[in-house]
């Protein structure tokens, strides 16, 4: 029962989210019919478009055939290719999947023992590196530092595809530029996080059970230390969707960011539509696991609460 | 630990490996922007234009002056009203193996009347019968007289079963053009009929990716759409070989006529007199771009060369101003979209202009507003390229006062009844002229083009208007 209740929770958050993007694509500037018609067709010819597309009802008629058919699992058409976006959702989809996860995967796997380093030297020389990397990834944002990795990874060293999708490792430049924003967060939240629970008294006792310093650590000390983590974690799985926005059209990775980009800029209302949809249910979807995950880690926090 | 170390490890060996490398005797062109569609009655972008013009054939082309000349077939005009079209012997295959014929010709352009969401189809509203006669000719009527009708007619050939069979040409084109599509899943994967040479098309929108994958060996070729300072980067680099070329498409600042300021012809020839061209040329253009005069080049069959670009004077500018009685400084705003080239070109102009009197405000907006706002006239100035121009009904589109938007592209809403005249007219000298005296464009340049290659990469040709016909004729050593 918790569960359902929290499955019905997402559904304003969801209506919210359609809502708002409803809105904000049919009322920026723009307009599908003059994209695709072009400056020489005549008034009647614009208007029949406009008919046949249902782009001349009003806007709540247009939302609610639009949340009709979204009911029935229908995403609709794409206005210039005519594709039906489902399709075009589960071809980019993946894509995008393997990137985000990649760089989840790359992001724990460099910024938790980077933390739990800086933590564990404090104020020595190793802390200091970790902070001063954790301050400089964060200050990076993904168009430039992923040129620079392609000039060092792809030209320099030659080791790695520029960009796009094909050849050995293609994905891992993508990857890392995703990655060093979370990657940054990751190490000063776990650092940040092991110091406070070093100072604990259950480590203490631990220690002095004439525990070895390893063992206090890793099953003590981190396990507590890493509740946190998984939150940050979970939130920023929602960044990294947005952050593949950019990548993907920095790189060419045909994901759903790409998509996107392509369908605002040929206004094409549909598209943009589907594609926020689907990342803010990841998002919202996400949230929830990590919730669920916060739980398990944590007996003392329950679906209830 | 261990256990999850290894566990990461197969999950990033998973997530990084099933991709398939590049086969190197393929020839690939990293292009600015994907075709949007490869069916011809949609396209309108650029890039779906240059790839249709591979893909298809169509009944004209332009020779090096942009006349119409015959391309599968050749033409009489029996009366102004009546053209007949004959088909040659050349291009008659299409890719599935049928023979283009007259019935084919008559089939695509009814389906394009047909269309209500075909860009194209206005532009054939004229037509008021298309039909077969004797075989191998089609008869077109008009329904008025239009001296330039041939060289509207280079919309692709589409088989006429297909076409009664509702086929996605947009996807899986079949046409009698020198290359046909094999697939299109990422990148558009072209073969070249003649020797079965495979190109690949990948789009790669950053400039700066562009070049890094040139140099890297990833693409072969790249075409236009770089800033300078990186053509000029990559004349520097061994292995690479950079070729310019004079270009026809056509750069310009448009009015807006209804704006007060902007009514009277002084202010509108004291920004042109502001502006520097020649300094923007040198400095911030491709090599071989030219000072503009009108939207056709001189060498155009319908250009004007007697006409001179606006020289670069901002006292006399000034003095027109002050002549016209605004208040200086004059406070102009100028809509340009996002591209990094346009916004640095604008910010030069703001530069320019101010010792003539000028405060030029520069706002940036992403394509799909700032098209917008030009369109509904939400601008006083704005920056844009005409591209492709082939004929000089442009002027019609642009400047005739029936072309008001949103039946046409008279953005800046110039009504003038002597030009509408010699427009109808056809007389195409003195239209160019009373453009130039009237001002509703300002003439920047005809931007340069160029095309970059790797060595062992050979037989590329660069077109004044950037098509990538080129492809027909380009070769990879040792493959």
């Amino acid at each position: 029962m918790p569960l359902l209740k929290r499955v019905a929770g997402i559904i304003p958050t969801v209506f919210g989210v359609l809502l708002l993007t409803f809105l904000l694509v049919h009322l920026v500037p723009g307009d599908p019919v003059e994209v695709m018609l072009g400056e020489s067709a005549s008034g009647a010819d614009r208007m029949a478009l406009r008919a046949e597309l249902g782009l001349d009802r009003p806007l709540p008629v247009q939302f609610s055939h639009y949340l009709g058919r979204l009911a029935q699992g229908d995403f609709g058409h794409s206005i210039h290719t005519h594709a039906p976006i489902a399709g075009l959702l589960a071809e980019r989809l993946p894509a995008t999947a393997r990137l985000a996860v990649l760089s989840l995967l790359m992001a724990v796997s460099i910024g938790v023992p980077l933390g739990i380093v800086a933590a564990l030297r404090r104020a020595r020389w190793p802390d200091r590196l970790a902070t001063l990397t954790a301050l400089t990834l964060s200050a990076m944002p993904h168009f430039w530092l992923g040129p620079l990795l392609m000039l060092v990874f792809a030209l320099w060293l030659g080791w790695l595809p520029v960009s796009g999708m094909e050849g050995q490792g293609a994905i891992l430049l993508p990857a890392m530029t995703l990655a060093c924003g979370l990657t940054a967060i990751l190490t000063r939240m776990t650092r940040a996080s092991l110091l406070e629970v070093l100072n604990e008294d259950f480590v203490r006792t631990a220690r002095a059970k004439g525990l070895p310093e390893r063992s206090v650590i890793l099953r003590h000390a981190l396990r507590a230390a890493l509740l946190p983590v998984v939150t940050v974690i979970g939130l920023q799985l929602g960044s990294l969707l947005a952050g593949a926005v950019i990548t993907e059209t920095v790189f060419g990775w045909d994901g759903i960011g790409r998509l996107l980009v392509e369908s605002i800029e040929k206004r094409d209302y549909p598209v943009t539509q589907a594609c926020v949809l689907v990342i803010a249910l990841v998002y919202v979807m996400v949230n929830q696991l990590t919730d669920a995950v916060y739980s398990r880690i944590d007996p003392r926090i329950r679906l209830t609460t | 630990m261990l256990r999850r170390l290894f566990f990461l490890a197969v999950c990033c060996l998973i997530l990084t490996g099933c991709t398939k490398s590049p086969d190197p005797s393929e020839i690939r062109f990293a292009i600015a922007q994907k075709p949007l569609t490869l069916d011809p009655r949609y396209a309108t972008d650029a890039a779906s234009e240059r790839v249709n013009r591979l893909l298809y054939r169509a009944l004209v082309d332009f020779d090096a002056r942009a006349r119409a000349v015959p391309s599968l077939a050749s033409w009489v005009s029996e009366d102004p009203l009546h053209y007949r079209f004959t088909l040659g012997q050349a291009g008659r295959t299409f890719h599935d193996g049928s023979r283009l014929t007259a019935e084919d010709v008559v089939a695509t352009y009814r389906s394009l009347l047909a269309l209500r969401d075909a860009p194209h189809a206005a532009e054939f509203a004229n037509i008021a019968a298309v039909d077969t006669e004797v075989t191998d000719t089609v008869l077109f009527t008009l329904r008025h007289r239009d001296e330039q009708f041939p060289a509207r007619l280079i919309i692709g050939i589409l088989p006429a079963k297909l076409l009664a069979a509702g086929h996605d040409f947009s996807h899986h084109p079949v046409g009698s053009g020198p290359l046909r599509l094999l697939d299109w899943n990422r990148n558009l994967l072209l073969e070249r009929l003649d020797d079965r040479q495979r190109l690949v098309l990948e789009e790669v929108r950053d400039p700066t990716v562009r070049v890094l994958k040139l140099l890297r060996g990833e693409a072969d070729l790249l075409q236009g759409d770089l800033p300078p300072e990186l053509v000029g980067y990559l004349k520097q680099q061994p292995g690479v070989e950079v070729m310019v070329s004079p270009g026809s498409n056509f750069s310009y600042l448009g009015f807006n006529l209804t704006d007060p300021k902007l009514q009277d012809v002084r202010v509108r020839r004291a920004v042109a007199l502001a502006i520097d061209r020649d300094a923007m040329i040198r400095h911030a253009l491709v090599d071989a771009s030219r000072p503009a005069t009108a939207i056709l080049p001189p060498e155009h069959w319908a250009g004007n060369p007697a006409l001179a670009p606006w020289p670069y004077d901002p006292a006399l500018a000034r003095r027109l101003l002050q002549e016209s009685g605004v208040e200086l400084p004059l406070r102009l705003e100028l809509k340009t979209s996002t591209d990094a080239q346009r916004v640095r070109l604008a910010t030069i102009m703001q530069a320019q202009m101010q010792p003539a009197g000028i405060e030029l405000v520069v706002r940036s907006l992403d394509w799909g507003t700032f098209f917008d706002d030009v369109r509904h006239g939400k601008f006083q100035l704005y920056g844009l390229t005409w591209v492709g121009i082939r004929t000089p009904e442009i002027y019609r589109l642009a400047f005739h006062s029936a072309a008001l938007p949103p039946a046409g592209a008279n953005r800046g809403h110039l009504q003038d009844a002597e030009l509408d005249a010699l427009i109808d007219r056809a007389d195409w000298p003195a239209v160019t002229a009373r453009a130039h005296a009237l001002l509703p464009y300002v003439p920047l340049w005809y931007e340069g083009q160029f095309a970059a290659v790797r060595h062992g990469v050979s037989g590329f040709q660069i077109s004044l208007d950037g098509n990538w016909d080129g492809l027909v004729t380009i070769v990879k050593q040792g493959h």
